[in-house]
């Protein structure tokens, strides 16, 4: 019932979501081969000031094609599905969970419906999930179709496993939301929260004495890149003593998150 | 068996004591009907009764369970109409109806049918386009056609006209009869007298004694509203209390209401009114008599 009208909802912003992800994912793949041209001919991105711009300047530059495609995959990756696009739309999606239930009068009555507060969570909580990642891995996919199109090829894999990371960080993001939807009286006040919080990390992103400190750092091109190129194995990625095994932490800090909203819920008053 | 049961029910949000030591008993089967001014405790205490708010102190039994630790059992027994009509907008009447009843294992077709013909809603119509008398009958809809025991509806009559307050009544009526326990509260006291098998009267968050709502009640009958032609003088024993913008005077006698109409000249007379009693003059009076909660109390 309540998945059901959660879907209604959300089924079009889902549609926008994935029809964006597919319009940022075209171009970058079928301009490739003169983006590739032009970076062999300059030498501005290698020899950028910026230590983190460098590195995917050298990356995306390697005189190997199929390598520095992998890295520009990566690139389109870390710009594209989590931290711009997946983190607005697990902001978009979640922010009115609850607080628009709030703001149109409709969270009582649906409190005093006869289900738990646990199933209300779940039910509104999981379409929402794959509202978010199912338009995701759709886009990514697609990947390694506009890939054949100029004879380039991405290992399906490897893409599959980035695609993983990149999911589990947008979904980590969605179940926050989630959080403060229930915290929240005004849909609004989840935006500002999330969207201030968001916001601040790229500051810190951005800023090379700080970036460290920026949850950013966990799907950055440096993470996605040694994935796609084989470099960082999925036993690796998963292995939270592994000093890059930060996917298990992210998943954990969703069900974190998660259970944070669940506790809330159970003690929200109309 | 009784329906609902409390005792010495309290709650308080912050400082402010919003219901103070509450006794109650509801017989299965019984149509109580709850009146108070707004900010008496109203929605507060039928919140309490399906676990929506949690009680500070006191014990509370709703169809033999206790809402704190079962509310989901009670909840799957009764159906509640909130205070403030909540309907999706974004969903058609048709829709919302199949997602409210959905809830529920059995209901009443028969009054959903009746219903449904007297209300005359657009129902393929998406509800953001609804006035607000018809988002109230699509609540109703929503409340009172699943076949459950117990009904708790937080001002059912609000932004509904007189006729679909008729019709409103019947349906309440019907489900009585069908051995249903119903708990509403209402600002339409005469109406509310017409079908509850008793009234509790809260006030600043508790009920007001029977002694005190005779007394007031007593009181009232004392109270007439005339309509006076300009410049008729009242006659002695009569105490004018107020005066409405319309040129009805509010006057107390201090003898029998009807010996004062009598003294008045007949052709000075325009309109009286005698031995009704309005909800808001009977307020004023229990806000003089019954001592109230005192703010900042709460334990």
């Amino acid at each position: 019932m309540i998945a059901g009208k959660t879907w209604r909802e959300l089924r079009v912003m889902a549609l926008v979501y994935l029809a964006i992800l597919e319009l940022l994912t075209v171009p970058v793949i079928l301009l490739w081969p003169d983006i590739y041209a032009d970076l062999q001919r300059s030498t501005l991105l290698r020899n950028m000031g910026v230590d983190w711009l460098k590195r995917i300047g050298e990356g995306v530059s390697n005189r190997d094609e199929d390598v520095a495609y992998l890295n520009w995959i990566a690139v389109m990756l870390f710009f594209r599905s989590a931290n711009l696009v997946g983190l607005a739309a697990a902001v978009l999606l979640g922010t009115g969970l609850f607080a628009r239930e709030r703001e149109s009068h409709t969270f009582e009555f649906l409190l005093a419906r006869p289900v738990s507060r646990t199933s209300i969570l779940w039910q509104k909580s999981w379409p929402t999930a794959l509202c978010l990642l199912v338009p995701l891995f759709l886009a990514n996919l697609s990947a390694l179709y506009w890939s054949a199109r100029i004879d380039l090829h991405i290992p399906v894999d490897r893409l599959l496993w980035a695609t993983v990371h990149a999911a589990a960080f947008t979904l980590c993001f969605l179940a926050a939301t989630t959080w403060m939807s229930v915290r929240c009286r005004v849909q609004a006040h989840v935006a500002f929260v999330i969207g201030g919080f968001t916001i601040l990390q790229i500051g810190i992103y951005l800023t090379q004495r700080w970036r460290v400190a920026s949850l950013f750092r966990l799907a950055d091109f440096e993470w996605y890149a040694p994935i796609l190129t084989g470099n960082l194995t999925p036993a690796q990625m998963f292995d939270p003593i592994h000093e890059r095994g930060f996917t298990t932490w992210i998943l954990l800090a969703t069900v974190v998150f998660y259970l944070l909203a669940w506790r809330e819920l159970r003690r929200a008053e109309p | 068996m009784n329906a609902i049961e409390v005792q010495g029910l309290g709650k308080a949000f912050g400082s402010r004591r919003v219901l103070v030591g509450i006794d109650l008993v509801v017989p299965a089967g019984q149509l109580l009907g709850l009146v108070g001014p707004n900010g008496a405790g109203k929605s507060t205490l039928l919140r309490s009764w399906i676990g929506l708010c949690r009680r500070d102190r006191g014990r509370v039994q709703v169809l033999g369970r206790d809402p704190a630790v079962e509310s989901l059992a009670i909840r799957r027994r009764t159906c509640y109409l909130p205070g403030e009509t909540g309907v999706y907008h974004q969903m058609t009447g048709a829709e919302f109806l199949a997602f409210a009843h959905g809830f529920y294992r059995s209901h009443r077709h028969d009054l959903l049918e009746r219903l449904l013909g007297a209300f005359d809603l657009p129902l393929q119509q998406r509800v953001r386009s609804y006035s607000a008398g018809m988002k109230q009958k699509l609540a109703l809809l929503a409340t009172l056609v699943p076949d459950v025991d117990l009904y708790l509806l937080d001002e059912p009559d609000r932004a509904l006209d007189a006729s679909v307050r008729c019709v409103l009544r019947d349906a309440l009526l019907e489900l009585k009869a069908a051995g249903k326990s119903i708990v509403l509260s209402s600002h339409h006291l005469s109406e509310l007298e017409t079908i509850a098998d008793r009234l509790e009267f809260l006030f600043a968050g508790r009920f007001v004694d029977a002694t005190a709502l005779q007394a007031a009640r007593a009181r009232l009958r004392h109270r007439l509203r005339l309509r006076l032609l300009d410049g008729t003088t009242l006659p002695a024993g009569a105490r004018i209390l107020g005066h409405e913008p319309d040129g009805t005077w509010i006057v107390e006698a201090d003898g029998e209401p009807l010996d004062l109409l009598r003294s008045l000249p007949a052709a000075h007379l325009r309109a009286a009114e005698v031995g009704v009693v309005r909800l808001e003059d009977l307020y004023q009076v229990l806000e003089q008599t019954v001592p109230t909660a005192t703010p900042g109390s709460a334990t």
